[in-house]
């Protein structure tokens, strides 16, 4: 470790080592109302300590860099040699994520030699890649033309009312994620949804909650 | 396995492999599946291991039976053939105990054959019966009955089975009977009538001519003649059961790439991706354009909400397709193709990924395919979610990995496509047709169709139809003959009130034009569009201003924004629908609305802005007084009309429920 703490202070050094947050402002405080400034040496261990803190944070960061530098450099290589590759490997890049990070698509964008601005561009053109995280579980409406024609438009607005969302935002509490989507072509067992990947024909708005309770009773177990 | 050689197709196609003597196809297509046919095939291969029963047990894609799923074809020994729908999961012992043990057909199940035949070439086995009258109570069982009886009487009924049918491919004709395993068929059966079937055509082995029924199935089945048939992940299969790539060898090593763009032009195929654009003629030019390289591209970006003829075709019989690009890209000179799919098919991009792989495996794909001097690889690109890719620039941006914006043409891909270099896109089901064509030849697929729209198109009619399914039928087959004749008409027995062709870009088609037969012209002509086929069936209660604003606000959506017409025009026009639809347009709106889609139809840059206002212009053709109704009624009657389309809908949940419970 490069900081070397005085001598006379190095048990409330050690101490503070583990100290968290909360503790630290708590110390603050009260030295503060002791001598109504914050001493020198005090600031200045803070000072230190917080470095420590930080440059134990930068590794964790860095080594979270190195993950998507990785991953990313793995999806690229995939994808090396074939012209117009953009796309799949946003589409890579979604399966494994779920959406698109941030920080993801700028690394792309180092990887590549794109500008970030043309990956957003082709991003935010297709419906299909997300820019935000999904829920834990999913629940989408098909409202392709014979789903809307048998219902569909009820389904969602009990799911509206159910879930106090709109469709393609997802409850404050990251659980159940909402959208609609085009077709999924059941057009045989219209109106269909698909919850959690299993899709399910001929809802009833009456199955709605149904539907929820079980995605949420099995939240429930899974904690 | 080995790499293939020219030998060893000349070998197959000599040699069809045998089948198996006993089978269970299951049949496993999205619709499928969503259904439980994965559940299904488990329960089976376990009741298969239990029992250690020798019957083969494979993987299908879909007949088209989407309202069936799950659909499971089962071939016995000492029974017909059958396809069996809504076989639910739970239903496995008792299909395998019915079949294996007790050697009879299942009740309630059988999807009657379509294959009608008017002689009886063998002795009657079976008898299905159903009762396809619209009237109160099914007579069904009172049938099945009186047939039991009559057998018993005359010591027969351990010869013959009489089956409960659930669905004979015939409606509203009364008591139906369907004799296995010849097929004849006798419809509007009495009660005194079973008797004399019985003693005519099953003792005697007799057609009875005044309840036969003569008319032939409507279907023709070419684009989708494996699907259903062939296991779509195995390139053997498909070798030794479905001849195969022969067409492939046959345009590699006996005809010339000009021979093969002739046989196109004399089957006259138009692409099947909605605008009709001859084949042949794309191929050519094409060809003609010197290059480097030239790309061939399947589009199989079926965007359309409502139609799943090409996720069908792609999952059921991939090799097919792919055969079609091989062939299509020997005719243009080109070494590489892509299949571009939608992402929202996971299936069937797999299943592609896996025929490409196979192809590739056994020397298909490749370096000098078969020995020969052609060398030919395809990759797959995904589509992302965006309707205006189908459109053909657009759709060569997005394999590029740009946005998906159209292009003003000229120059067209045949000129300057991907990359530059002349391209041809086509749509699965075109492709899925090359290889039949090339078989049998032009002039046979010629054979089918009208004067100038030859051959088949496949439909997927949904919507308020009593059998939601994938229907081929020649082309100048008329709306309500697939309506009617082949999906069973009007769910629940309403009143029709219009078709809807073509998806987004098409239009509306009023019950009194339904006797119009199918072809690119005359669909034109009434202000829709054949589109890729979708087909959607609207009853009485549907509001002809709310379909069209859902269409609208479709292509609204869907505008990538490039031009003005398609992105100002489209969303002025919903913001006028939207108005009326409140009861609170005025009289000056309706011509309002006629320039902005008259602009919209001049002046946008692709297909979807040109086409974005045929749905709102065809309502507004065949169904102006429903606007005028809004106009003139005001919100009260805005309010009265969504209020009885609430009150309409409300009922039908609780009913079900209260037999459910």
């Amino acid at each position: 470790m490069k900081t070397n703490p005085p001598s006379g202070s190095e048990s409330s050094i050690a101490d503070l080592r583990h100290a968290d947050e909360a503790e630290l402002i708590d110390m603050l405080e009260k030295a503060e109302q002791k001598h109504g400034f914050i001493p020198r040496e005090i600031s200045d261990e803070i000072a230190r300590l917080l470095e420590v803190k930080l440059e134990r944070l930068r590794r964790i960061q860095g080594k979270l860099d190195t993950t998507i530098r990785r991953d990313v450099q793995q999806h690229v290589a995939h994808w090396r040699n074939e012209e117009g590759n953009l796309i799949m490997i946003l589409h890579a890049i979604q399966n494994q994520h779920g959406y698109i990070p941030r920080e993801v698509a700028m690394e792309l964008s180092r990887e590549l030699g794109v500008k970030l601005a043309r990956i957003y561009e082709v991003i935010t053109f297709y419906h299909y890649f997300k820019l935000q995280p999904p829920g834990a579980h999913n629940v989408t409406v098909c409202n392709g033309t014979a789903c809307y024609l048998k219902g569909s438009g009820d389904l969602i607005n009990e799911l509206r009312t159910q879930l106090g969302i709109a469709e393609g935002q997802t409850t404050p509490d990251r659980q159940i994620h909402f959208e609609t989507v085009r077709c999924i072509g059941c057009c045989g067992m219209a109106p269909a949804m698909v919850v959690d990947g299993k899709t399910c024909g001929h809802v009833k708005t009456s199955d709605v909650a149904g539907h929820l309770a079980n995605l949420r009773a099995k939240k429930e177990t899974a904690a | 396995m080995k790499t293939l050689t020219r030998q060893d197709l000349a070998a197959l196609a000599a040699q069809p492999a045998a089948a198996p003597a006993e089978w269970i196809r299951v049949q496993l297509d999205t619709g499928g599946i969503a259904a439980g046919a994965e559940t299904l095939f488990t329960a089976l291969d376990h009741a298969r291991l239990e029992h250690r029963l020798p019957f083969a047990l494979q993987r299908t894609g879909s007949t088209g039976y989407a309202f069936a799923d799950p659909v499971v074809e089962v071939q016995t020994v000492g029974l017909p053939r059958v396809h069996y729908g809504h076989m639910m999961p739970e239903l496995a012992p008792q299909l395998i105990e019915s079949h294996f043990t007790h050697r009879r057909l299942l009740d309630d199940h059988v999807i009657a054959t379509r294959r009608r035949s008017l002689v009886l070439d063998a002795p009657v086995t079976h008898i299905l019966v159903r009762d396809t009258g619209n009237g109160p109570g099914s007579k069904t069982e009172f049938f099945q009955f009186s047939f039991q009886e009559e057998l018993k009487r005359r010591g027969l009924a351990d010869r013959v089975q009489v089956v409960r049918a659930f669905d004979m491919g015939i409606y509203d004709e009364g008591a139906v009977v369907q004799l296995l395993p010849s097929a004849v068929t006798y419809t509007n059966v009495l009660a005194p009538d079973v008797a004399r079937i019985i003693t005519e055509s099953i003792e005697a082995g007799k057609v009875l001519d005044d309840l036969l029924w003569k008319t032939s199935d409507k279907q023709v089945r070419i684009v989708l003649r494996h699907c259903g048939e062939v296991d779509p992940d195995s390139v053997d299969d498909y070798l030794r059961r479905a001849e195969g790539y022969q067409a492939f060898a046959r345009a590699l090593f006996e005809l010339t790439p000009e021979q093969v763009i002739a046989e196109m032009k004399v089957s006259a195929l138009r692409g099947r991706g909605g605008a009709g654009f001859p084949t042949w003629m794309k191929w050519q030019l094409t060809r003609a354009q010197p290059a480097t390289q030239r790309y061939v591209i399947c589009n199989g970006d079926e965007g359309d909400p409502g139609a799943f003829m090409d996720r069908s075709v792609l999952e059921s019989d991939p090799h097919t397709v792919l055969e079609g690009m091989l062939i299509a890209a020997y005719a243009m000179g080109s070494s590489q193709g892509y299949f571009y799919i939608r992402a929202e098919y996971p299936r069937a991009v797999e299943r592609i990924q896996r025929a490409l792989d196979q192809a590739r495996e056994i020397g298909l794909l490749g370096q000098n395919i078969l020995g020969s001097t052609f060398s030919f690889d395809a990759k797959i690109r995904l589509g992302a979610g965006a309707f205006v890719c189908g459109e053909e620039t657009a759709l060569i941006a997005s394999i590029e990995g740009k946005r998906g914006s159209p292009s003003p043409r000229p120059p067209y891909p045949s000129v300057r496509g991907l990359w530059g270099m002349p391209t041809a896109i086509n749509n699965v089901e075109t492709l899925a047709i090359v290889p039949a064509i090339l078989l049998k030849g032009g002039a046979w697929y010629a054979g089918h169709g009208t004067e100038t729209s030859k051959g088949t198109k496949v439909f997927a009619v949904t919507g308020k139809v009593r059998n939601a399914q994938l229907v081929e039928v020649p082309m100048g087959t008329t709306l309500r003959q697939i309506v009617f004749e082949v999906c069973g008409g009007v769910l629940d027995n309403k009143e029709i009130k219009a078709v809807q062709t073509g998806g987004p870009s098409g239009g509306v088609i009023p019950a009194s034009l339904l006797d119009t037969p199918v072809s690119y012209e005359t669909l034109q002509q009434l202000g829709s569009i054949m589109g890729s086929g979708g087909m959607l069936v609207m009853d009485k209660g549907d509001s002809m201003v709310e379909v069209a604003k859902f269409y609208l606000r479709f292509c609204v959506d869907e505008s990538c924004g490039k031009c003005a017409p398609c992105r100002i025009g489209g969303y002025q026009l919903l913001q006028i629908l939207d108005r009326i639809s409140r009861g609170r347009g005025n009289a000056g709106d309706l011509a309002i609305i006629h320039r902005v889609c008259h602009a919209m139809q001049k002046a946008s840059l692709c297909g979807l802005g040109q086409t974005a206002p045929n749905p709102v212009l065809s309502t507004l053709r065949y169904f102006g007084e429903e606007y005028q109704a809004f106009i003139e009624g005001g919100p009260s009657y805005a309010r009265k009309v969504s209020g009885a389309a609430k009150a309409a809908k409300a009922p039908a949940p609780a009913t079900t429920q209260e037999v459910s419970s």
